[in-house]
């Protein structure tokens, strides 16, 4: 058994579990965090995508061990970024995929929307071909991206104020 | 996946006693390629060593002509690295071109080399940059080190540490990413050097190979229309039921041009 | 038809790889996957068909011995000898061959399902994604034995179903068995592997058209041999999509005053085939609108001409088909134009010029599709409005969103009929105690069905509420008008809102303003002009879908949003087709060769560059809301108008016709073979 202690969405957290356990499992089971979903088991659907130390991972492909010590953000804290856990209001990228309707199922959104969170963290300003490129890693099989992608775009106007 | 013992080495020479004690011990340092095999079933490790931490895998550095680059380095931290960016940008280029964002971040350098996947997009680099791969035993030459599809010079119980790259006069990398996996159908590496060009191919064949008739087309003249008409020989490529080894080596031929016409 | 049973393990014979051979039941996943790779399995090989020209090859080897050559039956729409007579007399005839490849559904939510048994009352409790619950009441009770009433199903949020989700599977079966034997819940989630392997996958039909023309190039006749490969076992929904789906509208929008149509349905040893988006409805409009194009390219007539010469005309409508389809509205002409207005196809030659000025060759594609929409299993639609304690009217239906947006237009609908605030009003789906009768999801049916009771439900509650109004009122009934949520005496102040009267009510249930809102709503005809512009680079065969333009006459739009998000998904759900998708099967072995995201390519963001979306309503009178439907139409313009997009930029090359998917393989062989380079080897050929 490892013994994992991370913050998640701000909190510190301990676990015990067994070594091979993913990330992904130890959120939505140990941590009951079923935001973070699992549509695949070959690294390629980013339903899973949580954010690392404040980068966008694909927490399938994670042992839980290997996250010890560190801070992992799921879309459950999302919407507290600023003080974690804190607030009900939407964060922007949420508000954005509101407004725009851009899920249909809503499988794949939590992992687009930390993937789109972890793209406007790092460039709050992108083009419509850095967006596309930004999802690479995210399937939906819903909405035909169009609406995705004019909501990150939304989101970037909503965050810039 | 299979039950496995997980320890995160804190320190090189840990790691080196780990892999020692445990002769089943694998190394884990991005998990971008092992933990997808591990939960398909298709590898036994007992135990686990992670690696990604290690203070002796991390950094870079450009001197003397040579960039070397820590085997932890995330692909993600090539992509933004300004040193990388001043130093050969073609590089930088490649890795930022690696899967997606989310596998950049975690994947590493060290792992994508000593996996040696015939699609993986740094083996034409490590070719093409005429690189050397420095472990915790020696320092091997690219073109001893990447022995095969998915076989490398590496021995039981060695680590890959870090690895220095040429700073070319000028070069450039052109992938086609194959639609379904994003990995290289066809990725070429042009670089012209001061003492040659290399050109080095990686996704068309059984493992990343250099291409010397390019070379000595390049060599005469640095000029995309040198290589016109010219591909790999198809006889030695790949073909499985995305595409046939004719299109792979006419692929090779066009990202070889557009390699050298986005430099020329 | 010959319908060989499929038991929920395989017994002595595996049909398909994917078929689940035995279960494992732990008290964890990872425990029960430790102990499956103990499972130890004698198999014994077999020679495999894979294909539709394997299985019914003479001699090939036989699945079942109550289908001989593999054959589940022939079935005939239309009139053979007309359509004889028809082409005897023809000036053209244009004769084609489409395979619309075998498809893997991959909603992102995988299947799962959760079942518990109560010994006391032997009523088995199932959660699982479905399309409806009655649906899968019916099929779960036909696979089990379990009569109807001892399951109670419950589905919740849907990840997306496609069609995959209707029918039972045996993991439902499975996890049931185990519930009542062990005496707890059990649960399964499918990985994606399984969702590759064990799903019911989609498409797989070879369709040749033959069309019969006059010296004008009006159409004669037109005539179909369909081939349906129904894969091991024949789903509810297999042999529906080789047969009824691909005839009922076999003549696509065109009067043509003779259809014939064959279809036979064949078992090969790979997954079974059902519904997927569209179910044989995008594939007979991919079909009609590629031979359309190429009938026009084979005999000199302008493509666009052509399809106007031919048109029904708004004013034949109603329209009955030569095989007795009668569409009962309809404006394609008006449609096309306004889709070739919007799209800029008179300034396409300028666009092609100079896109070959790069090097590029850009085509532009043109398909006016119509499909069948509406008409669904059960006799009626039924929803049932509850008038709650907590100040709510809530809704209940039968037909499961998987993300169509059902809670906001149903909601739309019945708040827009009561004039009352959308926030009063709550959709219940799916609940297990809902006791209505209705069809769930498919056949982009749900607006149409549903959404119509929905409306109908309105307007009872408003006169279930009148007799009520008046006493409160004190006034007589007929003297009460009723507008904006509240019954007015006419020509007077004084009123009272619905749910003010609702709340005066309160008491004992069923509430007195509790009401059933039902009917029979009959078969749409959802149509439309899709346009699509592409650019394919020579030297690689990948290919840019630059523009795209949809106009779809979908009938009355109830929530512009939702329809266009709808359209958006099915569009790309069909460039996933036209451009890379396919389950291939190795011959020798049976396996599937494309068994995860990494062999098969699923579209990702950005694939369409430019893309605009109109509706062109023509409303229907065949439901009270005017509503055609447009769940799968999206797929329906997408493949013809992409593939006749692709092939009008290779038609310079002399390349007439092409096997879908155009992978940049695939494109850049036929390129290169028709700029005359030898090639040794050829990619795989398109599996159906
Ligand atoms: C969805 C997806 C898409 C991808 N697309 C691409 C792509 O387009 N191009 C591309 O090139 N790659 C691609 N990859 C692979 C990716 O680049 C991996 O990161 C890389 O192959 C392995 O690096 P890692 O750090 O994750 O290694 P790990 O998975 O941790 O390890 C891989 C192997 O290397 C060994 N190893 C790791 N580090 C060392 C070391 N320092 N010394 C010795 N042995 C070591 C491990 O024991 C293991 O056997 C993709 C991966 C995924 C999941
Ligand atoms: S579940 Fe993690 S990438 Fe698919
Ligand atoms: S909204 Fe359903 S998968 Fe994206």
């Amino acid at each position: 058994m490892a013994k994992v202690a991370m913050t998640v969405n701000g909190k510190a957290v301990a676990l015990e579990l067994e070594d091979r356990t993913l990330l992904v499992d130890a959120l939505r089971d140990a941590l009951g965090l079923t935001g973070t979903h699992v549509g695949c088991d070959s690294t390629q659907c980013g339903c899973c995508t949580v954010h690392l130390d404040g980068r966008s991972v694909k927490s399938c492909s994670m042992l839980a061990p290997q996250a010890d010590g560190r801070a992992i953000l799921t879309i459950e804290g999302l919407a507290g970024i600023e003080g974690p856990g804190s607030g009900d209001a939407l964060h922007p990228v949420q508000q954005a995929f509101t407004e725009c309707h851009a899920l249909q199922c809503g499988f794949c959104t939590p992992g687009m929307i930390m993937a789109a969170a972890g793209l406007l963290a790092e460039n709050p300003a992108p083009t419509e071909e850095e967006i596309v490129h930004a999802l690479e890693g995210n399937l939906c099989r819903c909405t035909g991206y169009v609406n995705i992608v004019s909501a990150v775009q939304r989101a970037a106007e909503l965050m810039r104020g | 996946m299979r039950p496995l013992v997980y320890r995160r080495a804190a320190s090189l020479a840990e790691a080196e006693r780990l892999l020692a004690e445990h002769p089943a011990a694998t190394l884990l340092a991005g998990g971008m390629t092992l933990i997808p095999t591990l939960k398909l079933r298709l590898a036994r490790p007992s135990h686990v060593v992670d690696i990604a931490r290690l203070a002796e895998l991390r950094g870079i550095d450009g001197k003397d002509g040579r960039l070397t680059v820590g085997a932890a380095t995330t692909h993600a931290e090539v992509a933004g690295a300004v040193a990388v960016r001043r130093a050969i940008p073609a590089l930088a280029e490649l890795a930022a071109g690696i899967g997606d964002p989310q596998v950049r971040n975690a994947g590493t350098l060290g792992g994508s080399v000593a996996n040696n996947d015939p699609a993986a997009d740094y083996p034409a680099a490590v070719l093409a940059l005429d690189a050397t791969i420095e472990t915790n035993r020696r320092t091997i030459p690219a073109a001893e080190f990447l022995v095969g599809m998915f076989a490398t010079a590496l021995a039981p119980g060695e680590i890959v540490l870090r690895v220095g790259f040429a700073m070319p006069e000028r070069a450039a990398y052109r992938k086609f990413a194959h639609p379904a996996s994003g990995y290289a159908m066809a990725g070429v590496f042009v670089a012209e050097h001061r003492d040659g060009v290399r050109v080095a191919v990686t996704g068309a064949g059984p493992g990343a190979f250099r291409w010397r008739e390019a070379e000595a087309a390049l060599a005469k003249r640095f000029n995309a229309g040198s290589l016109a008409g010219l591909e790999p020989d198809a006889s030695g490529l790949n073909a499985d039921i995305h595409a046939s080894a004719e299109y792979r080596a006419n692929l090779a031929g066009v990202m070889a041009r557009r390699a050298v016409a986005a430099i020329q | 038809m010959r319908k060989p049973v499929w038991p929920p393990l395989a017994r002595e014979r595996v049909h398909f790889v994917g078929q689940p051979v035995a279960a494992v039941i732990a008290e964890s996943a990872a425990a029960a996957a430790d102990a499956a790779e103990l499972v130890q399995i004698e198999y014994r090989d077999l020679a495999p068909v894979t294909t539709l020209a394997d299985a019914l090859r003479e001699g090939a080897p036989q699945l079942h011995a109550e289908a001989p050559g593999n054959l589940a039956f022939d079935f005939e729409s239309g009139d053979a000898a007309a359509a004889e007579a028809a082409f005897a007399k023809a000036a053209h005839v244009s004769r084609l061959t489409l395979r619309s490849q075998r498809l893997v559904g991959n909603p992102m939510e995988p299947r799962a399902c959760a079942a518990s048994h109560d010994a006391g009352t032997a009523i088995y409790t199932i959660y699982t994604p479905t399309q409806g619950v009655n649906g899968m009441r019916g099929a779960l009770s036909a696979l089990t034995n379990v009569p109807r009433e001892r399951l109670r199903i419950v589905a919740q949020d849907v990840g997306g179903s496609f069609g995959i989700r209707s029918p039972a599977y045996p993991e439902h079966a499975v996890v049931m068995a185990a519930a009542k034997r062990l005496g707890r819940p059990v649960k399964w989630v499918g990985t994606r592997s399984e969702v590759f392997l064990g799903d019911n996958q989609g498409r797989a039909l070879e369709l040749t058209g033959e069309l019969a023309l006059d010296a004008t190039g009006r159409i004669l006749a037109l005539r179909w041999d369909h081939v349906a490969n129904l894969g091991a076992y024949a789903t509810p929904f297999g042999a529906w999509v080789g047969t009824r789906n691909l005839t009922v509208t076999m003549g696509g929008v065109y009067r043509i005053p003779v259809l014939y149509g064959r279809a036979r349905c064949v078992y090969t040893n790979t997954a079974p085939v059902s519904a997927y988006r569209g179910a044989g409805r995008p594939d007979i409009a991919f079909a009609i609108e590629r031979l359309i194009e190429y009938a026009a390219a084979e005999h000199g007539l302008d493509p666009i001409e052509f399809r106007r010469r031919n048109f029904v005309p708004a004013e034949a409508m109603p329209y009955k088909t030569a095989n007795g389809t009668v569409y009962d509205s309809g404006d394609f002409a008006a449609v096309m134009d306004d889709a070739l207005a919007r799209a800029g196809h008179a300034g396409f030659a300028a666009r092609r010029a100079e896109a070959a000025a790069r090097g590029k060759l850009r085509g532009i594609g043109v398909a006016a599709y119509l499909e069948a929409a509406g008409a669904g299993a059960a006799p009626k639609d039924q929803v049932r409005g509850r008038f709650g304690a907590d100040g709510f009217l809530t809704v209940w239906t039968l037909t499961q969103s998987g993300g169509q947006g059902h809670e906001t237009t149903f909601a739309e609908i019945v708040a827009s009929g009561l004039g009352v605030p959308i926030e009063r009003v709550r959709i219940r789906a799916s609940d297990p105690e809902a006791d209505l009768v209705g069809s769930g999801v498919g056949g982009s049916r749900s607006l149409a069905g549903c959404g119509s009771a929905c409306r109908v439900l309105a307007d009872r509650i408003v006169e279930q509420a009148r007799p009520f109004a008046a006493e409160a009122l004190e006034a007589a009934p007929e003297d009460l008008e009723y507008a904006r949520g509240a019954f007015t005496i006419k020509g007077t102040g004084r009123a009272i809102g619905l749910f003010a009267l609702a709340e005066r009510l309160a008491g004992p249930t069923p509430h007195p303003l509790d009401a059933l809102g039902e009917g029979t709503f009959g078969a749409t005809f959802p149509n439309g002009c899709h346009v699509a512009e592409v650019e394919i680079d020579p030297d690689t065969g990948a290919t840019r879908i630059v523009r795209y333009t949809a106009v779809d006459d979908i009938g009355t739009v109830v929530s512009p949003a939702l329809a266009r998000g709808q359209v958006h998904g099915g569009v790309v759900q069909g460039a996933g087709q036209v451009f890379g998708e396919q389950a291939i099967y190795a011959p020798d072995s049976g396996q599937l060769l494309t068994a995860s995201f990494a062999d098969y390519p699923m579209p990702r963001a950005g694939i369409i560059e430019r893309f605009d979306v109109h509706p062109h309503p023509v409303p229907t009178g065949t439901n009270v809301l005017g509503a055609k439907g447009v769940g799968e139409s999206g797929c329906s313009g997408s493949l013809p108008a992409l593939a006749n997009a692709v092939l009008d930029a290779l038609r310079p090359l002399g390349i007439a016709t092409l096997d879908l998917p155009f992978t940049p393989a695939r494109l850049w062989e036929a390129i290169a073979a028709a700029r005359g380079r030898a090639l040794s080897r050829r990619a795989h050929a398109p599996q159906v």
